[in-house]
């Protein structure tokens, strides 16, 4: 390898090397096939090459979606799915759609809707890990984001009545982790002893569920009920990530140690231009907000005009 | 409604039997319906007919807008109004019709998997071609979505339309997609549903599934829906199990029934259409 | 149980009516004439207006400002001066483009000054280029944010924009509105609506949103005030819920409605909301479906009222609606079009819009309907606070009554008349009346709704009290 894969993803916690549903499947895959990677954990996303995270930074340019990222994987000959069988790969394919129909829109729903697991875990969260300025804006704009998402996934009419939309969302996703614990049955991964590509997108999907320390648990409580399941996530945790709790940099499965690191060349010029970014939208704010008092306060000033035009007219005779 | 209301539906549906009375309402047939509407109404049919469940076919323009989850198309039986194959599927099953009740566990989870994969991956693609590559939303689609409604209201609804499922395509990353990846995720798919089929008459071997109905209704509307160009069927076509599989359920469970209700929507059989 | 009613069953743009001097106006009435042998006196002495000045006028142009006080001049004693002026007054005032206006009357000054000549000033104060408002509003389950923008006077000859945006938690609506006089005829006037209106109507278990432009022209015809008007609306229904009938299900969705009107009003009221004399007659004709749109149909509909006094200030008022709907080709009527009936406007007793043809308890209006009142207003036992408190409040008695159905158009009148007196609703009570302004009234009703037909809905409890508003007097949807 001429440079070694960077991938940017999303910092972990929780005991999780990351928090992101996309961030992990992508390092989860990567550890199963082996493949060489630079991880870049980071907490501001404006730092990741896309603006966005995950993004996978390869030769021939950017993968930001976490399928593509494994395609890519795949074509550079870190395959885990190799020993499956034709009809072993379509199972794959039609698991992962499952999950992304099913079980995804109630992940969205469970950290970014649900008011009290969205105040006091995921917006807190966001908002501490990302650096200052930033932070004011950054998770508003997430949650505008994944609200827009869920409400398109469901079409127009689905958020007109919200309770009948969470118990429809959280019972499919409750049927889909059950339906994920049949086919899982007593095997350690889904097809056989050895992790593969549908592996790794269930972890990314459960894990957080799984450890997150959600105060609306709904669906937590569902899938710690499924002994196999979470047994999974434990499995891949101990094997992949043995590390992850005290964050330090080893591995022990592969020869090209990656680096995992936190630090950035540009720390200290994103630093400056992220505090001049702050100001002038501070600046900006005031001058708006000054802006609208002062139209404010001419609008209260028309309003007893009107009066006064009546109260005028009766005072003539 | 769906899984939701399950305890509701077996509560209350279950002690009436299916009402002679019982409507399906679907956008109308001939100008209006798009590819995309006409699979799930078909997929829908198929599962009635598969359930021996008898259903008076009824066409509105305002279908979509009358459906409770804004998707055509939803059937009317008693006092309950269900949209879509899944809350359908769960309706009948309350009113005790299932068609997978044979299956254990795995196959149970395997159906459940591929559905979502023709919703996931076909449904999406029909959405994508339909809505989002210019050449078939200027030729077709809008012009058909509108069809019903007077100037300028049709342009208006049409563009509407097109602008909330390019959003919905960009919130689900399809929106950096291009034609030919769209069409190479269909035929993915086929091949892991032709896989998945093998050389069984159907998926779960002897008896059609609700998995059956909803990859008839997609493939067979593939097959016999006139596009732009013919690049989406042929994904299919290449695929001669699949092609069989459509023939098979045609024959089964349309043909006898054929003077009730004419199937496709362009009145094509697959007969017309041999497989290459 | 006692209850409040915003009644906006009316899916009227924001009330971005033309002018505003409902309020200004009725006040106006009551000056009454001064005494005789002191008008004698004044009445002799001949005088003549030399000049009319006006004071302040920054950009109001002159031309419209001479129409509004050539009257002045053709005054001929002191008394007509002080008439006319006053007149005039009232007419710049109505324009709504100046804030106060005061009169001066001199004897005139200046070389050319008559002994018995006159001068009289105008000393106006225009309003600002630009007025804004800013409202919060909080109702059942919803809360709003309306922001209002005005421009009095745009181009100087009283011509006038208005926009208004709300923003509410669950609907948002706008309208914007331009609204142009004929200079020197004020009441003869065109204005221009372009506006979003969504409501919520849980008594059909749907709601609408409309959008739609409409152009108004009004006209003074001797003394009834005509309007004509084209209205585009895309009109949107849907569902309020998934429990909605399946009869309203299948009115869901869009439709363009593209219609010319005619409405023609006389009122000889000394007030809008309880009057003590005169009569108001309202007719109005909608023709829907030739101008486009898909939606046609006929729309007939009228009001009356008579008032007459009586005895110790007590008014007698009759009042009678009726309406009609006839649809056009072989498509039926739309819920959106047709007619609604009770509630505290029309038939007491009973609850709001819920009389005649429903669908698991949603009411589907119906395609003709009409509804009568009377009442009988006094002001016992308020009579000691007159002239002050007391004149707020008035008891009423009434006898309310009306029908409301669907008639086969293939049947001749007479059908169609024995169906309208099937099966009457009516009511009767009495009760008090605060009048709250000059646009609302505030009624504490006991009442006994009688004739109630399976499936109307009406109100429990015998004590109720609503807010009518006045513009919304109307009870066609």
């Amino acid at each position: 390898m001429a440079s070694p894969m960077e991938l940017f993803i999303w910092r972990g916690d929780w005991g999780l090397p990351s928090v992101h549903t996309d961030s992990l499947t992508a390092l989860a895959y990567a550890r199963f096939a082996g493949a060489p990677l630079k991880v870049h954990k980071l907490s501001n996303p404006w730092r990741s090459p896309s603006g966005t995270l995950p993004a996978l930074k390869t030769e021939q340019g950017l993968c930001l979606q976490p399928l593509q990222m494994l395609e890519y994987f795949k074509k550079q000959g870190y395959n885990a799915d190799y020993r499956l069988s034709v009809k072993e790969s379509a199972d794959t394919l039609a698991f992962i759609s499952l999950i992304n129909e099913k079980l995804l829109p109630a992940l969205i729903y469970t950290f970014w809707v649900d008011a009290k697991n969205y105040v006091s875990l995921t917006r807190p969260w966001f908002a501490n890990t990302i650096p200052f300025p930033l932070s004011l804006y950054l998770p508003n704009r997430l949650h505008e984001r994944h609200l827009e998402q869920l409400q398109l996934r469901l079409g127009s009419q689905a958020l007109n009545s919200e309770e009948e939309t969470e118990a429809q969302i959280l019972d499919e996703a409750s049927e889909c982790l059950t339906l994920l614990s049949q086919r899982l049955a007593s095997q350690s991964f889904f097809f056989g002893d050895s992790p593969s590509s549908l592996d790794a997108v269930v972890f990314g999907h459960l894990a957080p569920l799984l450890k997150a320390k959600l105060p609306n648990s709904k669906l937590q409580q569902h899938l710690q009920l499924l002994d196999n399941l979470c047994g999974f996530c434990n499995t891949v945790l101990s094997l992949y990530f043995p590390t992850e709790h005290t964050d330090t940099v080893s591995d022990t499965r592969r020869s090209a140690a990656p680096c995992e690191t936190d630090e950035d060349p540009h720390k200290r010029r994103n630093q400056v231009l992220s505090v001049l970014v702050g100001l002038v939208a501070m600046l900006g704010y005031a001058f708006l907000s000054g802006i609208l008092s002062i139209k404010r306060v001419s609008a209260r000033g028309a309003l007893p005009a009107a009066n006064r035009l009546t109260e005028e007219g009766d005072e003539e005779e | 409604m769906s899984i939701a209301h399950d305890v509701l539906f077996s509560q209350m549906a279950a002690a009436e039997p299916w009402p002679e009375n019982a409507m399906l309402y679907q956008p109308l047939k001939g100008e209006q319906i798009l590819l995309s509407d006409n699979a799930s109404c078909l997929a829908v049919q198929a599962f009635l007919r598969i359930c021996n469940l008898s259903v008076q076919v009824v066409h509105r323009a305002n279908a979509e807008y009358m459906s409770p989850s804004g998707k055509p198309p939803f059937i009317h039986v008693g006092n309950h109004v269900v949209s879509e194959l899944g809350p359908i599927v769960q309706f009948a099953k309350a009113k005790g019709h299932s068609l997978s009740e044979g299956l254990d566990e795995v196959q149970k989870a395997e159906m459940k998997a591929y559905m979502e994969l023709v919703n996931n991956m076909l449904l999406t693609a029909e959405l994508y071609i339909q809505w989002c590559d210019d050449s078939t939303s200027s030729k077709i689609t809008r012009s058909r979505y509108g069809s019903p409604y007077p100037w300028p209201l049709n342009h208006i609804l049409a563009y509407q339309k097109q602008w909330e499922i390019r959003r919905k395509m960009k919130a689900i990353g399809w929106a950096g997609k291009n034609l030919e990846q769209v069409y190479e995720d269909v035929d993915q798919c086929c091949q892991a549903l032709s896989q998945r089929l093998g050389n069984q008459s159907y998926f779960f071997n002897r008896q059609p599934t609700e998995l059956d109905a909803l990859v008839f209704g997609h493939l067979f509307t593939i097959l016999t829906t006139q596009l732009t160009n013919d690049a989406l069927s042929e994904k299919v076509k290449n695929y001669e199990n699949l092609v069989k599989f459509c023939r098979r359920v045609e024959q089964n469970y349309f043909e006898e029934l054929d003077h009730e209700s004419r199937l496709s929507p362009t009145s094509r059989s697959l007969r017309d259409t041999p497989p290459k | 149980v006692i209850s409040l009613h915003a009644n906006f069953r009316s899916l009227d743009p924001l009330p971005i009516h033309g002018p505003e001097f409902g309020s200004a106006m009725d006040e106006a009435e009551t000056i009454e004439v001064e005494p005789e042998s002191k008008q004698q006196v004044l009445e002799n002495k001949e005088v003549v207006v030399q000049h009319v000045h006006v004071d302040g006028v920054k950009r109001t142009k002159d031309d419209i400002l001479a129409y509004e006080i050539a009257d002045v001049f053709r005054a001929k004693n002191l008394i007509e001066v002080m008439k006319k002026s006053h007149e005039a007054r009232e007419r710049l005032l109505r324009m709504g483009i100046f804030r106060h206006v005061d009169v001066l009357i001199d004897t005139a000054h200046g070389e050319e000054a008559l002994p018995h000549g006159l001068d009289v000033i105008f000393e106006v104060k225009e309003m600002r280029r630009l007025t804004g408002s800013y409202n919060t509003m909080v109702g059942n389950n919803e809360g709003s944010m309306v922001l209002g923008l005005k421009l009095p006077n745009l181009f100087g000859r009283a011509e006038k924009v208005t926009f208004q945006f709300s923003y509410g938690t669950k609907e948002t609506s706008y309208g914007l509105s331009f609204f142009k006089p004929q200079i020197g005829n004020f009441d003869r006037n065109f204005s221009m609506n372009f506006y979003k209106v969504t409501g919520q109507f849980p008594w059909s278990s749907i709601r609408e949103t409309d959008r739609g432009v409409s152009a108004e022209y009004n006209i003074p015809f001797w003394s009834t005030q005509h309007t004509l008007k084209w209205e585009g609306v895309w009109r949107d229904l849907g569902c309020l819920s998934r429990t909605a009938s399946f009869a309203v299900r299948e009115e869901s969705g869009h439709s363009l409605k593209s219609s010319i009107s005619h409405a023609m009003a006389i009122d000889s009221r000394n007030s809008a909301i309880l009057p003590k004399r005169g009569a108001l007659l309202k007719i109005n004709q909608e023709l829907a479906g030739y101008t486009g749109g898909d939606v046609s149909f006929l729309k007939e509909d009228f009001e009356l009222q008579l008032n007459k006094e009586l005895l110790w200030d007590t008014v007698l008022s009759a009042s009678l609606w009726g309406g009609l709907l006839i649809p056009i080709g072989d498509k039926g009527s739309s819920i959106a079009d047709r007619f609604y009936l009770g509630g505290p406007t029309t038939v007491r007793g009973f609850s709001m819009y819920s009389i005649g043809p429903q669908s698991e308890g949603d009411y589907l209006g119906g395609e003709a309907y009409w509804a009568g009142g009377l009442h009988m207003y006094t002001p016992l036992p308020f009579r000691p606070g007159q002239g002050g408190f007391g004149d707020l409040f008035r008891t009423h008695f009434f006898l309310n009554a009306g029908n409301l159905c669907n008639l086969n158009y293939g049947e001749g009148p007479r059908a169609h008349l024995q169906k309208l007196a099937e099966c009457i609703r009516w009511s009767y009570g009495a009760g008090i009346v605060l009048r709250l302004g000059n646009i609302a009234r505030l009624e504490l009703n006991y009442c006994i709704p009688m004739g109630v037909q399976s499936g109307d809905r009406y109100v429990p409890s015998f004590t109720s009290a609503f807010l009518l508003f006045g513009g919304f007097w109307s009870p066609v949807a």
